[in-house]
């Protein structure tokens, strides 16, 4: 018992271990309420929602009646766990930083590459996920809707998207960091 | 109700389990791209061999049913892989 309660309180498990428990739930949810992982669907039925209440005329096409409906999905929800977990599992390992000094920013590599300005960060996490959401629109899922609960079910198209998404990652890390690749 | 419930347990281990791996964090997932840290990609295969072995073999039990399977459309998975790996590469998402 003191054994489970000492890896749970560290920080950095080991990958494969993490990697199993993820499996483990990949399977319960399937198991149990017969839905898929899956983070960025539920941004795209937020966006929905807010857009059909502000601008009912330009959400009211195709994408936003039938591929994504908007509404409260398991998505939405499934979200919010995510979001719960994380601070679980950070709390426990003890590097919950909420409200301290830099909470933001505290990625040493980051800093090197970018700089140690907080503004940064913000912009360019705003532009990078407008890109990821973007994308994963047109693929039609994420790392976790489609690489991974995809991969699960042996779909052709969770790895034409691991591909793509190697290929280009591997050549946008290429020119981010030139001379210090 | 109860999905709702379940849904909600199930992100907080998605949760969990993302951030023991490291995942995040964002030199984990720009340094499996620059082939100096492979936690992603061990991360990544694990979760998807344990599921598919689990589910396959449940179905073969007979036990559960695969929802939908997402559809495979080649060009759009393959540019939309494309783009979200700029996207990730620069957030660390």
């Amino acid at each position: 018992m003191k054994f489970i309660w000492n890896y749970i309180r560290k920080e950095e498990w080991s990958p494969y271990v993490a990697g199993i428990l993820l499996g483990i739930v990949g399977i319960a949810a399937v198991w149990i309420s017969d839905s898929l992982l899956g983070a960025s669907g539920a941004f795209e039925n937020i966006a929905g929602l807010i857009g059909k209440a502000v601008a009912p005329k330009a959400f009211d096409n195709m994408y936003f009646n039938f591929i994504m409906p908007p509404g409260i999905t398991w998505g939405v929800i499934l979200l919010v766990g995510v979001f719960f977990g994380g601070m679980i599992g950070a709390a426990t390992s003890g590097t919950l930083k909420w409200g301290k000094k830099d909470a933001v920013n505290s990625d040493a590599q980051w800093k090197r590459i970018f700089g140690p300005q907080v503004w940064k960060r913000w912009v360019l996490a705003f532009i990078g996920a407008i890109i990821l959401e973007y994308a994963a629109g047109i693929a039609g899922g994420c790392t976790s809707g489609l690489a991974i609960s995809g991969g699960m079910l042996a779909a052709p198209a969770a790895f034409l998207f691991i591909m793509g998404m190697f290929a280009s990652g591997i050549v946008t890390a290429l020119v981010i960091y030139r001379k210090n690749y | 109700m109860t999905n709702y419930i379940v849904a909600l347990f199930v992100g907080a281990f998605i949760g969990f389990s993302l951030n023991k791996a490291g995942l995040t964090k964002y030199n984990k997932i720009v340094n499996v791209f620059r082939f100096t840290d492979m936690a992603v990609l061990k991360f990544m295969m694990t979760a998807l061999v344990v599921s598919m072995a689990g589910l396959y073999s449940l179905r073969g039990l007979g036990w559960i049913t695969f929802p939908n399977i997402p559809s495979t459309y080649i060009v759009g998975n393959i540019i939309g892989g494309l783009i979200f790996g700029v996207g990730m590469a620069l957030t660390g998402y």
